[in-house]
C-alpha cells in the first residue's frame, strides 16, 4: 500500500502548501508562498496529528475529488466545500479517518473562497529552496494539480485522537459579503493628504475578480496625493504613485495609479510604487477567504494591536483548542 | 425534449462573450452540441469556460452578463434534444 493519493478531479488551482514558506529568497525574486489563510491550514494539520506547519492541500474557489491509496486521516477546514467520502457528506473542522480505495470530493465554496485538506504524515513531495509551498504561476516548487496525479504522502504521526475544532475557536466566514480587515498606517501614508488617509480607512473596497494570491485587487474612491508625491525628485517616476524602487512588505496596499492591490503570499517583493497601508498578518485569512464582490472595510490598528491579533491566531491554532468527539 | 438548467460549478463573475466586443457564445435558438463553451466564469485571474454537458437548443442567459454569480446558480437553459 503506497503512502498517496490519486488526484481524480483537479478543481481549481489546488496548490500544496506549507508554513512558514519559502524563506531566504525574496531578493532574488521568490515569494513566501505559504497558505493564504494560514489560521484554517493549521488547524486541518492538528486535526489528523500532524505539526500544524506540514505541508496540506490548499482548495481555491473549486475543490478537488482524490482517492486515497493508504489508511489515513484526513480534516477539511476553511471555505464550505461541502466535503464528501464516497458520496456521504461528512463534516468540516473535524477528524475524518479514510481507508484505501476511498474518494475525498470538495465542491465548490458555498461561503468563503478557499478551503484546506489535511492528511495525516503530510505531503511529501520534494522540498524546493527549502519548503514544499507551491508558487504555481513560476512553478516553483511545483504547479497546481492535474487530473491523474499521484502525489506522495509522509509518515503519519500514531495514537491521535479523533477531534474537532469548536465553533469559538474556527475563524468566522462572513455570511453577509462584508469584511473587517485590520490595518496599519505606512509606510508611505505620508504621500497621501490626511483627508484620503481617513477615506481609506472609512470608505467600501469592493474585491475585484482579478484578484488571486499574488493580490488582491480594489475598487473604491480616488486618492489624493499630498506634496510628497507630486513635487518629487523626477528619479521617483512621473506618477504620483511612483517612488524610487523600493522593498514591499507582505501585506502592503500597494498602490498602482489609482488601483489599491494588497500584496499577498505570491506577490513580488520589490518595485516602484508607493504602499501607503499594510495589512496586519493576522488579517491575512480574511482576504483569502473573501470573494469577488464582497467589501472590505479597513479598521485601523497599531503595532501593538497587530501583535495581539497574532498572538491570538497563534493560540487558535494549537493542539489544545481541539476538543475530542 | 425537457428543459435543462445549467448551474455555475463555481462563484465568480459570469461573462457570455469570449472578449467585451465579441458576440455572445449563444444566443437562443442556437444548436448546443456536448462540450460547447456557453460562458465564461472569472475568478482569480482566469476565465473559466462552462461547458455544455448536454445537447440540445440554447433558450437563454438566466443571469446577466458580467453579474457575481454563486455556485448553482442557474447560468442558463438548454432544451435537451
Amino acid at each position: 500500500m503506497s503512502r498517496s493519493f490519486t488526484t481524480d478531479k483537479p478543481g481549481l488551482q489546488t496548490c500544496v502548501q506549507e508554513l512558514p514558506g519559502r524563506i531566504g529568497f525574496l531578493e532574488q525574486g521568490f515569494p513566501l508562498s505559504g497558505p493564504f489563510d494560514a489560521w484554517s491550514f493549521r488547524q486541518a494539520n492538528i486535526l489528523v496529528g500532524n505539526d500544524r506547519d506540514t505541508a496540506a492541500l490548499e482548495c481555491q474557489f473549486a475543490g478537488p475529488t482524490l482517492t486515497l491509496e493508504t489508511d489515513a486521516l484526513v480534516a477539511v477546514t476553511g471555505a464550505d466545500m461541502r466535503p464528501k467520502i464516497d458520496g456521504e457528506p461528512v463534516p468540516m473542522w473535524t477528524t475524518l479517518p479514510i481507508r484505501a480505495g476511498q474518494t475525498l470530493a470538495l465542491g465548490p465554496a458555498m461561503r468563503g473562497a478557499r478551503s484546506y485538506i489535511a492528511i495525516s504524515g503530510g505531503i511529501a513531495t520534494d522540498p524546493v529552496l527549502g519548503s514544499r509551498a507551491v508558487f504555481h504561476q513560476a512553478g516553483v516548487g511545483g504547479h497546481a494539480l492535474t487530473a491523474g496525479q499521484s502525489v506522495p504522502l509522509g509518515t503519519p504521526t500514531t495514537d491521535v485522537t479523533l477531534s474537532q475544532v469548536p465553533e469559538a475557536a474556527r475563524p468566522v466566514i462572513s455570511s453577509d459579503k462584508r469584511w473587517q480587515v485590520e490595518a496599519l498606517a505606512g509606510p508611505n501614508d505620508d504621500w497621501l493628504t490626511p483627508e484620503t488617509v481617513e477615506t481609506f480607512f472609512s470608505a467600501d473596497w469592493a474585491i475585484q475578480a482579478k484578484s488571486s494570491r499574488t493580490g488582491v485587487r480594489l475598487t473604491g474612491p480616488e486618492f489624493a496625493f499630498s506634496a510628497r508625491a507630486t513635487d518629487k525628485n523626477p528619479d521617483h517616476g512621473q506618477d504620483p504613485s511612483n517612488i524610487i524602487d523600493h522593498g514591499y512588505p507582505m501585506g502592503a496596499v500597494n498602490l498602482a495609479g489609482q488601483t489599491p492591490i494588497i500584496l499577498v503570499n505570491d506577490s513580488p517583493s520589490t518595485g516602484g510604487f508607493i504602499n501607503p497601508f499594510t495589512v496586519a498578518s493576522a488579517a491575512f485569512w480574511k482576504l483569502a477567504q473573501a470573494r469577488p464582490g464582497e467589501v472590505l472595510n479597513f479598521r485601523r490598528i497599531d503595532r501593538d494591536e497587530a501583535g495581539r491579533l497574532r498572538a491570538h491566531l497563534d493560540a487558535m491554532t494549537r493542539p489544545e483548542v481541539l476538543e475530542r468527539v | 425534449m425537457s428543459l435543462q438548467t445549467i448551474e455555475a460549478p463555481l462563484p465568480g463573475i459570469l461573462y457570455h462573450k469570449p472578449s467585451p466586443d465579441a458576440e455572445p457564445f449563444k444566443t437562443p435558438g442556437d444548436a448546443v452540441a456536448v462540450g460547447d463553451t456557453l460562458a465564461l466564469i472569472e475568478v482569480m485571474k482566469s476565465f473559466m469556460p462552462v461547458e455544455a454537458e448536454l445537447a440540445g437548443t440554447f433558450k437563454g442567459y438566466s443571469a446577466a452578463d458580467g453579474e457575481s454569480i454563486e455556485p448553482g446558480a442557474p447560468v442558463c437553459e438548454i432544451e435537451q434534444a
